[in-house]
């Protein structure tokens, strides 16, 4: 529906001075929790009527969750929220709409059969419908923020950047006073990305308040007014004069909270065995070998760009990165679970470009998956079948498996690889997550001749006594003359961890650096993609 | 105090139901919806005693009506044996129906071939049976490879090949190129030729007073396998992988089109055996109405076998019993078949009722 007043306040001009702008929507001491886990805690954020406000931080920090508060998906367990000063409660997406505020999701939520006219008109409960003159309005509406739309091509027909218009569009038409997107530039190209940006300038510039999700520092520095950055859950730091402190907002969104960049006191890596390197004949040995590799996806966005690497025998080569840059692209296609629009790999000597898992697997590769439960183990199968489960033929005589020499090895695993379990026969999903990817480690580190180990974010999720327990052997098999790739978000694990650390940035390598602390601000640097050009340039 | 005490009681008896929930759930279903149908009969004015003692005497009242339970069973517990591999992978076999008739269809044609009746050593049966089981798994195969390749919901692609299969059928009684007999007269039915006595599957007991068949310990030897396959071998394992986690499976090199249709040709095998079956060890020639819903039957014993074998036949038992004493009761008390149809209907609600019940406590 647009509101007569939804067209005027698209004619009002002028910027409000951010600081100044009333303060529309605000949350005090939220909480929220799911069962045990803690998602949001304490968090005090007031949203300005005029500005676009970004919530910055990694994957699992509660940005998501925040904006489902404040779009009435989910309910507090804790605090207060107010709109103008008043108390807020929304029961659902339907009640926080009539409140004008609307919210752009990850995941489109339109009919791709139906035209742009239908999609923006459907539930509005018009009695006749009249398309070409509601298209008229809502065409004017659109291009008042500078969207351009085509109302009667068919949704299926346009790009993800012309269906992100429609999403907007659909929420604008409820004349908002919040507007909520939800890392809306994830899918976009970068042109598309830019032209996004202006709209919500503009969607800014005509009263409305803007809470932009995003973990691209690029983004933030041209469009943010203020932004906020959450971490575990927490606010860690709050600004209100974003450019000018773009550093200190990497270092907040990456660094664990109170640890400082005493890297040995962040693992307790002083613990860690100092490495003991296989001999050099070994690691003069290529382990796995990534030559220009890139992925396009199904929707003709650039995941992967030209990626080159090659890991030697003994070493344990890190991926630093914010999430989101092509680290899970990578490793889908390591896993044999995806395959490469371009480029070529190789573990030793054997191209492994689009291969089975299988003969992944017979190559001497092993894959710990970042998603445990989703690829990396079969939570309702019991610990001893996780713990073989692309090697259960081993076991098999006649087509019958010899359950009693796989309980034997199975308890032999969990000794030598300490998973803590109530006996190899309980279910994978009652271990604590440390344990899980103990087990998963177990599986993939006697991977019979192996030679390269890809560890995706090995240690999300888990305490410090895990994570030690995950690096320790994942060193202990680099000595042994494994040559390891090591993607993780935790920028303090990979300095302490690995020999050398590459940096993704929007799916490319954009600088590489010694595993070394003093490297570890140009490292936060090159992963903003702040130093890009400058990198290039070198 | 009398509070207490109610309370204290309530919570033994629950605990008691929680210990052995695998019995309580489907005797309580059972017993509950034999009291409704008994309360549908009384209500329709028919005395509740002449029709209990009609549903006896179809069901158990002499060897012959025995021995048709039993093979009404045989047929319900292929199927529903079927149900519970394809469900091992994740799977939803909703093409029973189909797969019998395409089964039933195949061992015809076998049958009838020249020349199958003088094979010695029991191949003129063997033979027609196999071909039956083969074509069974090739029709549920079909589904598998569109799940594979397209991703196809099988539970739509298996439902609507049972159409399929049985208007092939039907088209296959009805054209003297294919199974119709001779036509001799205007009065010739549309129906195939009776098979020849050698390629009858043989009587048990050797005489037609007691006419069960060899596919009753066959239904037995082959339940066992299952069971042996499911819980022991490799195949199993991957079946189980392959439902509970596709991705992870991929990843761990088990070939998941494969064994998706496969899981999805064992199912329509057996599911072919049963109509098979059906044909040389009861009709003897094919007709248009050959199936009647055994395949919907056997799915729903499958389905409240939750997974077990030994729950298999306990239900193929119980629906093979029940459809004889239903369809006595109706010849001889008056009280429609139908209502055999509506006690099984409230059992199938309660178990399944039962079983989201109990797993939503469990998740909790």
């Amino acid at each position: 529906m647009i509101t007569q007043e939804g067209v005027v306040t698209t004619a009002t001009p002028g910027t409000p001075v951010a600081s100044q702008a009333p303060v529309l929507f605000e949350m005090e001491k939220i909480g929220k929790k799911f069962g045990a886990f803690a998602a949001l805690e304490g968090v005090d954020v007031s949203f300005r009527a005029g500005e676009v406000h970004c919530l910055l931080g990694e994957n699992g920090a509660g940005k998501s969750t925040l904006c489902n508060l404040i779009f009435g998906v989910h309910q507090p367990t804790a605090g207060e929220m107010r709109l103008d000063g008043a108390p807020y409660r929304a029961t659902g997406p339907r009640d926080a709409l009539t409140r004008h505020i609307a919210m752009v999701h990850q995941h489109f939520s339109l009919i791709n059969e139906l035209s742009v006219i239908d999609n923006l008109l459907l539930g509005q409960r018009f009695g006749r419908l009249d398309r070409k003159a509601q298209a008229e309005k809502i065409a004017a509406l659109a291009s008042g923020y500078g969207l351009e739309l085509s109302p009667f091509a068919l949704v299926g027909e346009l790009s993800v950047g012309q269906r992100q218009r429609v999403e907007i569009v659909k929420c604008l038409m409820q004349a908002p006073r919040l507007l909520i997107l939800d890392e809306p530039t994830a899918v976009l190209l970068p042109d598309e990305i830019q032209s996004l940006l202006r709209v919500c300038r503009q969607v800014a510039e005509s009263g409305c308040g803007v809470v932009m999700v995003t973990h691209k520092l690029a983004e933030i520095e041209q469009v943010a007014d203020r932004v906020t950055v959450l971490r575990g859950g927490r606010i860690v730091r709050q600004s209100d004069r974003p450019s000018e402190e773009m550093n200190a907002l990497v270092q907040a969104m990456i660094q664990r909270p109170g640890a400082e960049s005493d890297v040995s006191a962040v693992l307790g890596a002083g613990s860690l065995r100092p490495r003991n390197r296989p001999p050099p004949e070994i690691a003069q040995q290529e382990a796995m070998q990534l030559d220009d590799i890139a992925l396009v996806d199904g929707l003709g966005v650039r995941r992967l760009d030209g990626v080159t690497l090659s890991v030697q025998r003994g070493e344990i080569v890190g991926i630093a990165g914010v999430e989101g840059n092509g680290q899970s692209e990578l490793g889908a296609i390591l896993a044999g679970l995806e395959s490469p629009t371009g480029g070529r790999w190789f573990a030793g000597e054997r191209e492994l470009t689009s291969a089975s898992p299988r003969l992944i697997t017979r190559s001497g590769v092993g894959i710990v998956p970042e998603d445990r439960h989703r690829v990396g183990a079969i939570d309702r199968l019991s610990v001893a079948d996780n713990l073989f489960l692309n090697r259960m033929h081993e076991f098999s005589r006649f087509g019958l498996i010899d359950r009693k020499r796989q309980r034997a090895a199975a308890e032999a695993a969990i000794a030598r690889f300490d998973v803590r379990t109530q006996g190899s026969q309980v279910t994978f999903a009652s271990l604590s997550g440390g344990n899980q990817q103990k087990a998963v480690l177990a599986r993939e580190l006697t991977t019979p001749d192996l030679k390269f180990l890809l560890a995706a974010q090995p240690t999300r999720g888990l305490d410090i006594g895990a994570i030690e327990a995950v690096y320790e052997a994942i060193r202990e098999a680099a000595d042994r003359g494994v040559g390891v790739l090591l993607i993780s978000s935790e920028l303090d694990e990979l300095i302490a961890v690995a020999d050398r650390i590459v940096v993704f940035y929007r799916g490319r390598i954009v600088g590489e650096r010694p595993a070394n602390p003093e490297h570890r601000d140009t490292i936060g640097a090159l992963m903003s993609g702040g130093t890009r050009q400058s990198e290039n340039a070198q | 105090m009398t509070d207490t005490s109610l309370h204290k009681s309530g919570f033994l008896w629950s605990q008691v139901a929680r210990d052995n929930i695998g019995i309580v759930v489907p005797v309580v279903s059972v017993l509950a919806a034999f009291s409704i149908g008994m309360i549908a009969i009384v209500a329709m004015g028919v005395p509740l005693g002449d029709a209990l003692l009609a549903f006896w005497k179809g069901a158990f009242g002499s060897a012959y009506a025995i021995s048709a339970s039993l093979n009404r069973a045989v047929v319900l517990g292929l199927v529903g044996i079927g149900f519970v591999i394809t469900m091992r992978a994740g799977l939803t076999n909703v093409g029973g129906e189909g797969q019998i008739a395409i089964g039933g269809m195949t061992a015809t044609a076998f049958c009838l071939l020249p020349g199958m009746e003088t094979l010695p050593l029991g191949l003129s049966f063997i033979l027609p049976m196999l071909a039956g089981a083969f074509a069974g798994g090739l029709w549920g195969a079909i589904a598998g490879v569109l799940k594979v390749r397209s991703g196809t919901n099988e539970v739509i692609s298996t439902l609507l090949l049972s159409f399929i299969a049985i208007w092939l059928l039907y088209w296959s009684v009805q054209s003297e190129n294919l199974l119709r007999q001779p036509m001799t007269s205007s009065a010739t039915l549309p129906e195939s030729l009776s098979i020849p006595a050698a390629t009858q599957v043989p009587l048990l007991t050797g005489s037609y007073a007691s006419p069960v068949t060899w596919g009753l310990p066959i239904m037995v030897v082959l339940a066992l396998l299952v069971a042996l396959i499911l819980s022991r071998s490799l195949f199993g394992f991957r079946l189980g992988a392959v439902g509970h986690n596709p991705v992870a499976s991929a990843r761990a090199g088990i070939p998941v089109g494969l064994t998706i249709t496969l899981a999805l040709f064992i199912g329509g095998a057996l599911g072919g055996l049963a109509g098979a079956l059906m044909l040389q060890g009861e009709q003897y020639s094919l007709k248009a109405g050959f199936s009647s819903g055994y395949g919907f039957d056997g799915l729903v014993v499958g389905l409240l076998a939750r997974g077990s074998v030994v729950g298999v036949i306990a239900g193929a038992l119980l629906f093979g019993f029940m459809r004889s004493g239903g369809i006595s009761m109706e010849m001889i008390a008056t009280v429609p078949s139908a209502l055999v149809g509506i006690i099984q209907g409230i059992i199938v609600v309660m178990i399944a009722g039962a079983a989201y019940y109990l797993d939503r406590e469990t998740t909790r």
